[in-house]
This record gives structure tokens, sequence and C-alpha cells, in this order.
């Protein structure tokens, strides 16, 4: 599919009283440096005037909540919204983040799917104690009561991939509401699921869209009770008990003696490069004990296959950015890569494209130690680092892991690594380190943070 | 002794001189050696131009340098012109805020201060300002001109002032340290102040500045006490963005006039929002023309840019009492065609630049 550029449609602020046309616009570009959306800013005075307002704003009945969660999803993978059909929302958000279109289309069905299933999902963390409301007949011998940490939730976006915004429709799901700060970079996902929730029952002082910039960006932290995200503001903000920071991935791969790694190369392979290799569920670092040249040389021998595409071609699988960042990307990796054995990208991996923007190749990197400091480098392309592992170097290397696939039969390592607590997820055999379904936490479940428990008696 | 000066630099500040007579007079005054400046008479001597001879029009004050920082370790008294004589009538010595570090000095005569107390109540009226209210001023004192010319305002145009004492410099040093919560806690404080005196007094006409302004907007008791009394709001000392100003004026406080300045030290004074504008358009200061005066220049090459466009403010200060000319200033602006009969440029759509002679610009509450 081609588009002219000429067809730029203005993302309006979504405050408490509707759509805001204000006066204040940042211009959106694609890759390749066009421009495809005006995206209109509010300043702190709009910010703190439409967050008073959402914490006045009646709460629709959990029932409602469900059922306008579920529509909005349906609405979100297949309506017109805004003035964007779905592929012309996910063409604009390919060509503005440069992911790869099978990609945006997946996290559309993602979304969709995740709505219709919030109940189910939220359920699975509510402690097995607890009750979900205090009229439940438990409560009246006394009971846990599952209750919300606050009232109004800001989410501070950070990252391009649209599946970001399935997770906070969990809050909504919960009774929160919810002002989205959404990227810059990529507003059109938070823009559209909005509108979807407006169109599907929400009021519209019930969950918002607030552009901004920085100074205001505070403003929205501070008129919520909780935040979550990867901004700046939040990130300003981290050490704080009600502001909850998205933090790197670094997942990885382990393959310990004796397990056949050729039988797991489709998964390490996937683990790196699935859905662009952009998400912080992709691996950053294979760890495997033995000799990790062979390793490294399949997983390179599979990337070298990878064709270099524009971001909208059907069949592209690799991430698109601007040329400049894209080159600073070149020379960030190529430095850190200094010692290390290259066998894929150790002379460079971007491919320019002819409109301006250039493809992010795979790079492959053996390391000659499994604490080299480049295994923590996660980027957002397919890059891997390959390195050694022993028992002796043990679960050092290992921390700090959002997912961790463990391709091991030893139960005394297992257990190590379930207890530890730097490991968010263990994936043990051969699951890639993107799996997930409905009603596993991500890091976590959200609602650890939501949500609290409280003794309720009655009667 | 004070000297006699050219009578074309003590005009009423409501008739306009012969811009090129006005400019020539001024460089006679404040060059010659029994009228100038201690200052500028050592200063012209470093200069590859005679001022008297060579400055003919305003035009020609691009011949000098920029010598405001040279203002941040001036003795003050060496800027009083010497032909006020030994007992000059001072109304005091004023300081930048502060924004780009050390602080710059200047003297305010009061033969400046009236004449620019005359020219700011015609505008008010113009605005439509109440006569004889009384003022609650939540903006800079101590050794910031606006403070002063707040408090003659108000005792000029209304009729008693409460000021609140406000220390900007305390808060940008707070922000630059990273310490917001510590600065929140100031501005809270400033706005605490405020309440007391809305909640007791009279108040008819509120000056403040547009951070200020929002925090106050925060707190219902407050915003509902501004639509009670207050009649008129005076903003200035930072920037207020065009859906601000469109939501103040049509939903938070609708019935209440809203009048910007712009201003800084170094030009003495301010340039106040043109009359009659619309809710929605951008917001137009004029100046005090033509003894002070704008123009919207091209940082790079110093060319003036063309109407609409934007660019770096250059300012100059021309009156019998202080000589300031090409001050590039940190703010950005539109430039925008003067009312007929003015000199120099009108600005609207004011923003900081980021960075400003290495220093990075902290705004804070001023």
């Amino acid at each position: 599919m081609t588009r002219s550029t000429a067809d730029i449609v203005t993302l309006d602020a979504l405050g408490p009283a509707g759509a805001y046309a204000s006066r204040s616009h940042q211009e959106i570009k694609d890759v390749a440096g066009n421009p495809v959306a005006r995206l209109g800013l509010v300043p702190t005075l709009f910010v703190s005037r439409a967050m008073t307002a959402l914490r006045r704003s009646a709460r629709l009945p959990v029932d409602d909540r469900i059922a306008a969660i579920a529509r909005a999803g349906e609405l979100f993978a297949t309506a017109t919204l805004g003035g964007l059909s779905v592929s012309e929302y996910e063409y604009r958000v390919s060509r503005v983040s440069g992911l790869p279109l099978s990609v945006v289309r997946a996290a559309t069905r993602t979304a969709a799917h995740r709505a219709a299933h919030v109940h189910e999902s939220v359920q699975y963390a509510r402690p097995a104690g607890s009750v979900g409301d205090w009229r439940d007949p438990l409560t009246r011998s006394g009971r846990a009561v599952w209750s919300r940490r606050g009232d109004v939730l800001a989410v501070h976006v950070s990252g391009v991939h649209p599946g970001a915004h399935s997770l906070w429709l969990e809050a909504l799901a919960l009774g929160f509401k919810v002002a989205v700060r959404p990227t810059r970079r990529e507003p059109f996902t938070a823009h559209r699921l909005v509108t979807a929730l407006w169109e599907a029952g929400f009021g519209t002082d019930h969950v918002i869209l607030l552009p901004t910039e920085q100074e205001a960006g505070e403003a929205v932290l501070r008129g919520a009770d909780l935040a979550y995200g990867g901004d700046d503001v939040i990130r300003r903000f981290a050490g704080e008990s009600t502001v909850l920071p998205q933090e790197p991935g670094r997942s990885k791969v382990l393959l310990t003696a004796g397990t056949d790694w050729r039988a797991h190369l489709d998964m390490i392979v996937d683990s790196v490069a699935h859905h662009g290799g952009t998400g912080c569920v992709n691996a950053t670092a294979v760890l495997v004990e033995g000799d990790p040249a062979p390793v490294a040389e399949a997983i390179a021998a599979r990337f070298t296959a990878l064709p270099s595409l524009p971001p909208e071609d059907e069949k592209a699988v690799l991430p698109v950015q601007a040329r400049m960042p894209a080159k600073a990307l070149e020379r960030y990796v190529l430095n850190n890569a200094v010692g290390t054995r290259a066998w894929l990208g150790g002379d460079g991996f971007i491919d320019e494209l002819e409109d301006g923007s250039a493809v992010l190749r795979p790079t492959v990197h053996q390391l000659d130690s499994p604490t080299a400091p480049q295994s923590d480098l996660e980027l957002p392309f397919p890059c891997v680092w390959v390195a050694p592992w022993t028992p002796e170097a043990g679960l050092e290397p290992l921390r700090d892991t959002l997912v961790l696939t463990a391709v091991t039969d030893d139960a005394r390592l297992i257990d190590d690594l379930v207890n530890e607590p730097t490991i968010g997820n263990l994936y043990i055999g051969g699951h890639p380190t993107h799996w997930t379904d409905i009603g596993m936490p991500h890091d976590g479940y959200l609602s650890d943070f939501l949500m609290r428990t409280k003794t309720v008696i009655r009667g | 002794m004070p000297r006699e000066a050219n009578p074309v630099l003590e005009l009423p500040f409501d008739v306009r001189p012969d811009p090129d007579e006005f400019i020539q007079a001024a460089m006679d005054w404040h060059f010659s050696p029994e009228t100038g400046s201690p200052y500028w008479l050592e200063r012209a001597k470093k200069l590859d131009f005679d001022p008297r001879a060579d400055v003919k029009s305003f035009d020609d004050l691009k011949l000098f340098p920029n010598i405001v920082n040279e203002l941040r370790d001036t003795p003050a008294q060496d800027l009083v012109p010497q032909g006020y004589g030994d007992a000059p009538d001072v109304v005091g010595v004023y300081e930048s805020g502060g924004t780009t570090g050390a602080p710059k000095r200047v003297v305010c005569l009061a033969d400046w201060m009236d004449r620019l107390v005359a020219w700011s109540l015609v505008n008010l009226d113009a605005h439509g300002f109440p006569r004889g209210a009384n003022w609650l001023g939540v903006t800079p004192t101590g050794p910031h001109i606006v403070g002063e010319l707040f408090s003659r305002s108000a005792a000029a145009h209304g009729s008693l002032s409460f000021p609140v004492d406000l220390d900007p410099r305390w808060v940008k040093r707070l922000i630059a340290a990273g310490r917001t919560d510590q600065a929140d806690a100031y501005a809270e404080h400033v706005i605490d102040q405020a309440a007391f005196v809305l909640r007791t007094q009279d108040i008819g006409v509120m000056a403040i500045t547009p951070p200020l302004l929002e925090r106050l907007a925060r707190r219902d008791e407050l915003v509902d006490l501004v639509n009670q009394k207050v009649r008129a709001i005076r903003w200035g000392g930072t920037q207020m963005d065009a859906d601000s100003r469109y939501l103040y004026r049509t939903e938070v406080f609708p019935d209440t006039l809203l009048y910007g300045h712009y201003g800084s030290t170094m030009i003495l004074g301010i340039a106040g929002q043109r009359p009659g504008l619309g809710d929605d358009g951008p917001c137009v200061f004029d100046t005090f023309s033509p003894y002070v005066t704008f123009s919207v220049v091209n940082p790079e090459t110093r060319r003036t840019v063309p109407y609409g466009e934007r660019g770096q403010v250059v300012m100059n200060h021309i009156s019998k009492s202080l000589f300031l000319p090409n001050n590039l200033e940190r703010d950005l602006a539109t430039r925008i065609e003067p009312l007929p009969g003015q000199i120099g440029d009108a600005v609207a759509d004011i923003a900081p630049v980021t960075h400003f002679e290495d220093e990075a610009v902290i705004e804070g509450v001023y």
C-alpha cells in the first residue's frame, strides 16, 4: 500500500469534556522524516483541570466497565476511529515506529484479545484469600477485600510498540480513572484506544489522553494517585512508592550442558527477533554452557536470510528508523562491541532505504565471559550477545532479567532461578522469551501495584 | 549641579518626539563629559565610533556592542548620568532575575519611573481596569523592578496594595539543583500568602506570574474567590501560552480581564498587551516607544526577520536616566507590525530560548 503524505491527520488531546483542539502542536514524522500527524499539546493548566475532573467523575459499575472494555477492543481492531480505518491506523503506526506492519497487525489482534479477557486477566492477580467486593457473603465472618490503592492512575507511555497499551486496560477494569500521556514518537495507538473506550461507553471524564511537553507531563503524574510507565517524567519520580517504572527487559536464554541447542534454534532465533526484536521480552543475551561459537554461528546464519524492507511492506520483519538515529545506534553498538567476536554486523548493520530511513539488521556477537558488560546492552532491534556460561559462574550473569528461558534439566538450578528475585519470569524448556497468555504476569501483575487487600467484617 | 537637558528628552509621556531628534539628543546627553554617566564616558573610549557624531537614528544603535554583561560588576553609581547633579532622585537599584547567571544591575531614576507609570496607567485604562481597586501582587519583590512598579501602579491607579513576598532566584536555584519538592513547597507557600489576602480583603486587581496563576487555579476555593472579587488580572514575568490564555478567558476566569506584560529589568520596564485582542489570537505586546524599543532578529545574522516570523528579541532603552542599547534578550518572539507612530517592532508568542550563553535557562515561578 502506498499513500500520499498529504493526508496529515490531527490528533487532538482527549480531555474530560471531549476532544480539545489546542493551539500548540507537535509534528509527528515517519521514519523518512515526512510529517504524518499534528499532535495537539496541552499546557499544565489544562492538565491540572483535567485531572481534577477525572477525580470527580462517576465510575461505571464493574459489569459495564468489563463489557465496555471488550467492546472497545472490538472497535479498536475493526472500526474507523478518529477518521482512520484499522489499516490506515496500522500503516501510520508502522511508518512512524518503524515496526514491521505484520507486528503492528498482531498487536491490534492482541489488544482486542486482551480487552475481551480483561476481567479474567485481573482475577488471576487477586490474592486467593480475598474477595472482589465487600458485599461478598464471606465478609460476614471476616475476609480480605481486594481494593484500589487510589482513584486515578497516570500512564506515561514511552515505547513505540502498540502492545504497551493493552496492559493499562486492567486498571480501567479495576475501576481506576486513567489519564494517558502518550509518547510523542507514536501517539496513534493511545489516541485510538481512548477513542474506542469513549465510543464503547466510558465517559470522556473517565479515561483521557493528555499529550504534553515535560513540565505539563509532571502535572499528569502529580494529579494522579498512582503512576506507571517509562517516560522522562516517570524516570524522574521513579523512587516514589506511588510510581511504578518500567525497567529494561534484558531477557535471556540459558542453554546448559547436555541440551541439544540445535533442537532449540528456532526458539532462540524467535526469542531474539520476534516482532522485530524491539521488545523487552526479546532476548538480549544467549548463555551457553560449552562452546558458544557454534550457537552464535547458527543464529547468525538464520539472520543473514532476513530481508531489508520498508516497515509497511507485507514481508518486512526488521525494524526501521530514520537514518540519523540509526547511524548513531550503529556507532554506539560498534563502539561497545570492541573486543568481542562479531558473527554478524561487526562492520555495521544498517541498510539504508531510498526514502531516508534505514533498516536495523540483526547483529550477533560472541563474548568471552558471561559477565562481560555487553550482555546487558538491550537495544531496539535483534541484537544478541552470545556468551559462555558455567555452573561456577552461577546466578550472577542471570540476574536482572525480565524473562529467562532456561533449557535445562537441573532441578537445583531451577530452584535457584525461581528463587532469584531479580528474574521476572522463568520459562523452562523450549518456550521463547516472548511467550505470554491471559493471566500471566509481565513484570509481576500490574494489579500488585494498583491494589491492596483490607480486612472487612460486617453484620 | 543638575544640567539642563534638551527638552526633547523631557516631553510629557504622551507626546511623541521626532525619533531622530530624540536619538541625537540622547547621544548628546549620555556622551557629553558634563552630563554622561561615568560608565558610558569610560566605555565610549573603547568604541570605534563617536556616538555623538555617528549615531543619528534608531538604526544606528546597531553600532553599539551589547554591554549588558558588564552590568554584572559595574558599580551602580557609575550608571547615573552626571547631568543629574550631586543629588539625583534615585528610586532604586534593580537587578535582573538571575535566570542567566549573576544578576545585572541598573539604576532607576524618579523621572523615568514617573513617566513609565503614567504610560502604564493609560494602558490599564485602555484595557478597562477598575480605578480605585485594591491590588494583590504575587510578583517578585526585593531588587526586582516589577515589585516597585506594582506598588506604584497600585497607588496611582488603585488604592491599597497587598504585596506577597517572593524571591524568584531561590526557586530557580532549587529547580536547578533538582529539588523540585522544595520548589513546589515554596510556591505553595506563596499561594498560601495570596489566599489569606484573597479571603479577607476586597481585592479588585491581581498582579501575578503565569506559573503562580496556574498554581492558584488548582485550588477551587481560590478560583471562586478570584471570580467573586477580582475584576482584572495583570500577568507578567514569564510567558503565557495561547492555550492557557484561552482557557483562563473562556473557562477559568470568564468574567475577569486578563492583561499581559512583557518586561525586562534591562529596559527598566515593560511592554503592554495590545488592547482589543480576541481570546484566541496571539498575545501582542507594544513597547513604550521611543524610550523602549524592540527588534526581532535572526540570532546568527542579527538581521531583522520578516513580520510574522520568529527571531530573538533585541531591546533598547533610551531615556534621560539610562542608555542601554542593543541588548539581545533570552526570548524568542514572533515579529509583529507596530501600531502607527511606534518605533521598532511589536512582539507576540514569547518563548525562552533553552540555552543562553551556555547556562541552561530555568524559568521557575518567575
